[in-house]
């Protein structure tokens, strides 16, 4: 063990003093471990090998035909904003099992404002995003006030506003007929650019800048990594576990609403493996099971892989059950893979 | 004032800090005392009237055996728990402290072994968990921060195998994560630190480091209290003693008024022997 606390004032360090400034420094190489450099790599490689397989054979694995791209580009968002909530909740510690109830009720209550009162679909969605907020800020209140596990918690909410779905509504599916306007900014194409892919990409960029550039990004990491360290630090835990938790809520909330824009109606039937594939995109990118780790890149990618292995599976004519067992097995090898990089790094 | 010649206190029961009142001629300026604080846990006394104070500049050694009281009087201190009965001066004015975070903006850190640092976040984060530099709508100067980090790095710790301020903290030894939280008590200006157990994790060498360090900080005014029961460290490093035992104070001395036999003794048994016993026992009285 070579270390010593030298009282030293001005004392060497060891190393170059431009520290940081230089490319191959300790604080590069640091920073690449802490990013989502793994998931990158394993990403483009299958990426590139899929590209091949394509261009070798377009007849049966039609990977880059724009059809394939443009329903994929469609398709990806619509986990993907749920999984960007779900990480940056777990980034802070907690865990959301009622994304999936969030995403149905919320786009429902949405479609049948607006079918039903013929206010502005814009003024509507915002009702509905604000619907999944407070189910994600009152998720929030229950575990943060009453002291019980978001698991719980969520797990018990999740039933809640299901039920709810089918109270309010009841169990015949829900026609969403938006005007033009809305529908070219939340479902619009430009060849296989979907904008939904738009608003996925949009609102990464957004949780980067959340989590890594701003005040509150550090309070969610302390929140979730070291919930005493933080509170002795001076950083409202409370506060910061609320606002990941109400994002996570109006993340859900807005990919239900591109998910209708989508879709066209929306059907209260809850697609209950939203919650822990929004997980698995979240562990598949990096983030850690007991918070305080993760990367939007990770969960970016993460939600892609999951995608592209549905993908992949289904150009290779495999049958459905299959999928779920490939989802399965890739959340338990991301799991070992990060936790043998973890072990080797610290 | 009759024991003013010593600061020895003997078996204090409702021993309060009488002929130390600040200003006193001569001594450092009184930071902290406590006030016959008495902590309970249902009907068990964890601390019965415990009265200690604490000058500026000083390393004071808060000794004990297991379950003396230590670690409540540091939570006290630090304002994890309240005392039923009794207060708590801050530079001579009564301070009701409701939670970690009321110490921390008097100027106490309580750094513990393992919960002072996130060890999933880096070095510079940690610096500045919740003292964030931030600039225009709450977004951190995060230049500035890594630059501000890595000095407090090259000036404030100095310490082998840190090599950069994005280093994650999990990634760091014990005595570097402990180095690092002084580190960064000290660059925000804190003017009380309160280490419970910082040796026990650590090894001979880095024990040493962490005396020199706390000798520096020392001379540049700042004051420790170290909780420790290892006496002989403690006796090394220490200006003053508090011994406790059984939740009450037993001894409150300077260095040079007891030897580090006098606080085995006194730790072990809770009290210091006689004259008389010791001639029994054929030790010459000190
Ligand atoms: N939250 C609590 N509830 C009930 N009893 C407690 C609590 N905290 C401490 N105690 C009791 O108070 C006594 C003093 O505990 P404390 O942690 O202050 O001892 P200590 O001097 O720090 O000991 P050690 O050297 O083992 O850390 C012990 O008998 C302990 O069991
Ligand atoms: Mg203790």
């Amino acid at each position: 063990m070579a270390q010593t606390l030298a009282p030293a004032p001005g004392g060497p360090l060891g190393f170059g003093a431009r520290m940081g400034s230089m490319r191959r420094s300790p604080g590069f190489q640091y920073r690449l471990q802490q990013s989502a450099v793994d998931i990158l790599a394993i990403f483009l490689i299958l990426q590139v090998a899929s590209i091949i397989f394509s261009l070798a054979d377009p007849g049966t694995f039609a990977f880059t035909s724009t059809a394939n791209l443009l329903v994929a580009f469609q398709t990806i968002p619509l986990l993907g904003v749920v999984a960007v909530g779900v990480g940056i909740l777990m980034i802070a510690g907690e865990f959301d099992l009622s994304v999936g109830a969030n995403y149905l009720f919320s786009s429902l209550m949405m479609a049948q404002i607006y079918q039903d009162y013929h206010i502005d679909i814009w003024l509507c969605a915002v009702i509905g995003l604000a619907i999944g907020t407070g189910i994600g800020f009152l998720n929030g209140l229950i575990t943060l006030r009453l002291h019980i596990p978001s698991f719980i918690t969520t797990l018990g909410t999740m039933g809640i506003w299901e039920a709810a779905a089918l109270f309010f509504h009841g169990a015949s599916s829900q026609v969403f007929t938006p005007p033009n306007s809305f529908m070219v900014l939340t479902n619009g194409s430009f060849g296989w650019m979907a904008g939904e892919m738009v608003w996925f990409v949009g609102i990464c960029i957004a949780a980067w800048a959340l989590l890594q550039r701003h005040a509150l990004g550090n309070h969610i990491f302390a929140a979730g990594g070291g919930p005493q360290a933080a509170i002795s630090s001076g950083v409202d835990v409370f506060r910061a576990k609320m606002i990941a938790f109400s994002l996570a809520g109006g993340l859900a909330a807005l990919a239900g609403i591109l998910a209708a824009a989508n879709v066209g109606d929306v059907s209260p039937e809850v697609n209950s493996t939203i919650p822990l594939e929004a997980i698995a995109a979240c562990v598949i990118g990096g983030a850690a099971l007991t918070g305080g780790r993760g990367t939007v890149l990770g969960i970016f990618l993460g939600a892609i892989l999951l995608y592209w292995i549905q993908d992949v599976l289904l150009l290779l004519s495999a049958p459905g059950f299959y999928l779920t067992a490939f989802v399965g097995a890739l959340v338990i090898a991301a799991a070992v893979m990060y936790q043998y990089l973890q072990a080797r790094r610290t | 004032m009759d024991q003013a010649a010593g600061d020895i206190v003997l078996n204090v029961g409702s021993g309060s800090t009488d002929g130390m009142a600040p200003g006193e001629q001569g001594l450092p300026p009184m930071l902290l005392e406590l006030d016959r604080v008495t902590k309970r846990y249902g009907n068990m006394e964890v601390l019965k009237d415990v009265s200690l104070h604490v000058r500026k500049g000083d390393i004071v050694g808060l000794l004990g055996d297991n379950g003396a009281g230590k670690s409540t009087t540091v939570n006290v201190i630090s304002g994890v728990v309240q005392p039923d009965e009794g207060e708590l001066r801050w530079m001579g004015q009564v301070k009701q402290l409701t939670d970690r975070r009321a110490s921390a903006e008097l100027g106490i850190e309580t750094i513990f072994q393992n919960s002072a640092l996130v060890d999933s976040m880096t070095i510079a984060r940690n610096i500045f968990m919740g003292r964030e530099m931030v600039g225009p709508m709450g977004f951190m100067r995060q230049r500035e921060m890594r630059e501000i980090a890595s000095e407090v790095l090259k000036t404030i710790v100095a310490i082998e195998g840190i090599d950069s301020p994005d280093k994650l903290v999990g990634q760091l030894s014990g005595g570097q994560k402990q180095a690092v939280a002084i580190a960064r008590a000290v660059h925000f200006n804190r003017t009380l630190l309160v280490l419970d157990e910082p040796t026990s994790a650590l090894a001979v060498r880095a024990t040493e480091a962490l005396f020199d360090y706390l000798r520096h900080l020392r001379e540049r005014g700042i004051t420790s209290i170290l909780v420790t029961h290892n006496l002989f460290d403690a006796y090394r490093i220490c200006d003053r003693f508090v011994a406790m035992a059984h939740g009450q104070v037993v001894l409150q001395a300077k260095k040079g008024e007891v030897t580090v036999d006098d606080l085995v003794e006194v730790v072990s048994r809770g009290r210091l022997s006689s004259k008389e016993e010791r001639e029994a026992a054929g030790v010459p009285a000190s």
